[in-house]
């Protein structure tokens, strides 16, 4: 059953590949026999019957994961999210120190160790990327505030 | 000959200054930790460090050093956790745990991990010298390769990873449609017509490579940490005093030498690397130890021997079609392909006259890594021992925030932070399904290589597709194709009609 959904799920993506491969993608003008067009084509034709054996003969009935995996995974991609979200405006150290806490207390460690993760992973890691290996990350919107008020720079960012 | 010599005292003059010479220990070193670490395997490895690798701005043999050094280190570091804790890191170590953790029970530890360093070292070893020497061969005769002898090589080589890759062939293949229908996403080079970009300026230039790897790998892995989540720590057996000995070494050496060779053909096949080479050793060393192989499976040393060897020597073969070719060998490969495409190189057959100190560089290091494995998996084995108990709770955030810095420090654009989420969720689907992700990663990387010669075929033919077939080196290599394709059925077939046979 789950191998139907995903396939049908699929499937649609193929066939809008395709149409859109035989109808929409046309080079104003070209020299060579095979235009942008033709490989496109011929994927979605055998992606299709892929699926379409797949559809017919699908092996796997269920994915297996428990309902309250489910809410674990679900919870895990929110904070995920949530981490790309608040990336730029906390900047790494504010958004990392959260994130670690909130994992590490999520998937089972103390609060006292979370927090103590979450820390070292955000200052560290931050320290580490920055200074010693050059790496560009987000100093975030609001330390910028506090840091350069006395300029108050337009252009520093 | 001389070429060989004279391209390998090129390469030790890369490999042994002391910035690359760092890097390869350092590669060694953190291939180790992240091969011992349970559930995380070369690939996931090479993925999540390969943005910031990348970042850092190296020059592109240092950086190629550095992740090669990361990828047979953590095909080295597997088999500590199987060992010791029965939880192989990755597909590559699952014939590992078969033998080695029985042996950990029976409290030989330290004789099983020692003996499989050194199975581990001679693979890896054999590995890099025929690869030295049939290397610069390979590559002298796919200098003569037309468009449509590539054509020709990529229909094997989705051949044979359709046959020898994954548990459902057609499921594979899909695997590696998916890819090549990523690939054909943003402008199309030769008329620069822009392709299923729907208008999104962030994916003209196609989806980026990095963004693929990360999700995929890194955070598809994560979320099946997640979903795996073990509470509390696991139990790993601790690591005695014993140590391996003369006579273990004695009775295993063909047992090493012929799974080297296994595991050096297998990791040449392209798509097929350490997991389908493990495994045919095994069963390979079952089948010759007749009587004797009874005992494979409570802890008998050729059963040890024999993946371990074959797979640290896949991960050399797999690497002679990636330089010579410019078609990976095995997933992890493929991430080294598109690594060095970063960097505008184009592996192929020219690779070794236009840019030695890339290839021969690489390959010195692979010398003077394995050397660097063996020294440091003797001694230290106790430390990664003790890596092992790393809580998950730890693991799990800390993957994502290396991938969410590698990927932010290239561009330090936030689009591509839900994207490797987005993606991640994707290829955690596919796992679920029993899709191998490795057929993706391939076909990505493969889709302009394949698109561009099919293309330049049809042009020098002037669109008569016969062209296809009438040289001799395409018709062998669709034979071959034909060949990879119905070997295992026609063997599968006759497994069963003889019932008696032991497994």
């Amino acid at each position: 059953m789950a191998d139907r959904i995903f396939a049908g799920v699929l499937l649609i993506v193929t066939l809008i590949y395709g149409f859109i491969a035989f109808t929409i993608i046309k080079a104003p003008f070209q020299y060579d026999p095979l235009g942008p067009e033709s490989w496109p084509r011929i994927l979605s034709v055998v992606a299709t019957l892929c699926i379409l054996v797949i559809l017919w003969k699908p092996d796997t009935d269920s994915i297996g994961v428990a309902r309250q995996t489910w809410f674990r995974l679900a919870a895990m991609i929110v904070l995920l999210v949530a981490y790309a979200e608040l990336y730029e405006p906390l900047g790494f150290i504010v958004s990392t120190i959260l994130f670690g806490l909130i994992v590490a207390r999520m998937l089972g460690a103390t609060w006292r160790r979370s927090a103590i993760f979450g820390v070292c992973a955000g200052v560290f890691g931050y320290l580490l990327c920055v200074s010693l290996l050059d790496l560009n990350l987000p100093s975030g919107d609001l330390i910028e505030v506090f840091t350069q008020r006395p300029t108050s720079g337009e252009g520093a960012t | 000959m001389g070429e060989v010599l004279s391209g390998l005292t090129t390469g030790f003059g890369v490999a042994l200054m002391p910035f690359n010479l760092m890097l390869v220990l350092l590669g060694c070193f953190a291939g180790t930790l992240i091969g011992a670490l349970p559930g995380l395997g070369p690939i996931n490895g090479v993925a999540i460090l390969l943005p910031i690798a990348y970042g850092l701005g190296f020059p592109p043999e240092s950086a190629l050093i550095l992740l090669a050094g990361i990828y047979y280190g953590a095909e080295y570091g597997g088999r500590i956790s199987s060992i010791l804790l029965n939880v192989p890191g990755d597909s590559g170590a699952v014939m590992t745990t078969l033998d080695g953790h029985p042996m950990a029970l029976k409290g030989e530890a330290g004789r099983a991990l020692s003996l499989s360093a050194v199975a581990s070292f001679v693979g890896g070893t054999i590995a890099v010298i025929l690869m030295t020497l049939f290397g610069p061969l390979l590559a002298k005769f796919a200098v003569t390769f037309s468009p449509a002898n590539y054509v020709a090589l990529m229909v094997f080589a989705f051949a044979s990873l359709a046959s020898l890759v994954g548990k459902s062939t057609v499921k594979t293949l899909l695997g590696a449609l998916i890819g090549l229908m990523l690939a054909t996403v943003g402008i199309d080079s030769n008329t620069g017509v822009a392709r299923f970009t729907f208008g999104i300026p962030d994916i003209l230039a196609g989806i980026d490579f990095l963004i693929v790897v990360v999700g995929l790998f890194g955070m598809a892995e994560l979320l099946h940490l997640v979903e795996q989540q073990v509470t509390g720590r696991l139990k790993t057996l601790p690591v005695d005093n014993s140590f391996v000995r003369w006579s273990d070494l004695m009775a295993t050496k063909w047992t090493i030498l012929r799974c080297s060779l296994i595991g050096f053909f297998i990791g040449v096949l392209p798509g097929t690397g350490a997991s389908v080479a493990s495994a045919v050793a095994y069963g390979t060393e079952k089948r010759i130890a007749g009587e004797g192989g009874k005992n494979f499976g409570t802890g008998d040393i050729r059963g040890l021997a024999a993946p371990e060897a074959a797979n640290n020597a896949s991960a050399g073969g797999a690497m002679v079609p990636m330089l010579t070719l410019g078609i990976p060998g095995s997933g992890t490969t493929a991430i080294l392909l598109g690594a060095l495409l970063m960097f505008n190189i184009q592996p192929g057959p020219l690779m070794f006259a236009q840019r030695p100190e890339i290839a021969w560089g690489l390959i010195a290091s692979m010398y003077v890594g394995n050397i660097a494995l063996l020294i440091i998996n003797l001694p230290l084995v106790g430390l990664f021992a003790r890596m092992l108990t790393i809580p998950q709770h730890y693991l799990t955030p800390l993957i994502a925030i290396l991938a969410f810095v590698g990927i932010y420090s290239i561009v330090g654009n936030p689009f591509d932070l839900f994207m490797i989420t987005w993606l991640g969720i994707f290829g955690w689907f596919l796992r679920k399904l029993d899709f191998s992700l490795a057929p993706v990663i391939l076909g990505f990387v493969l889709g302009g290589l394949f698109e561009d010669n099919l293309r330049r075929a049809l042009s020098i033919s002037g669109g008569d597709w016969g062209i296809l077939i009438e040289n001799w080196k395409s018709v062998m290599l669709y034979g071959l194709a034909l060949v990879v394709v119905v070997l295992p059925i026609w063997l599968g077939r006759r497994a069963r009609t003889l019932p008696d046979s032991d497994d």
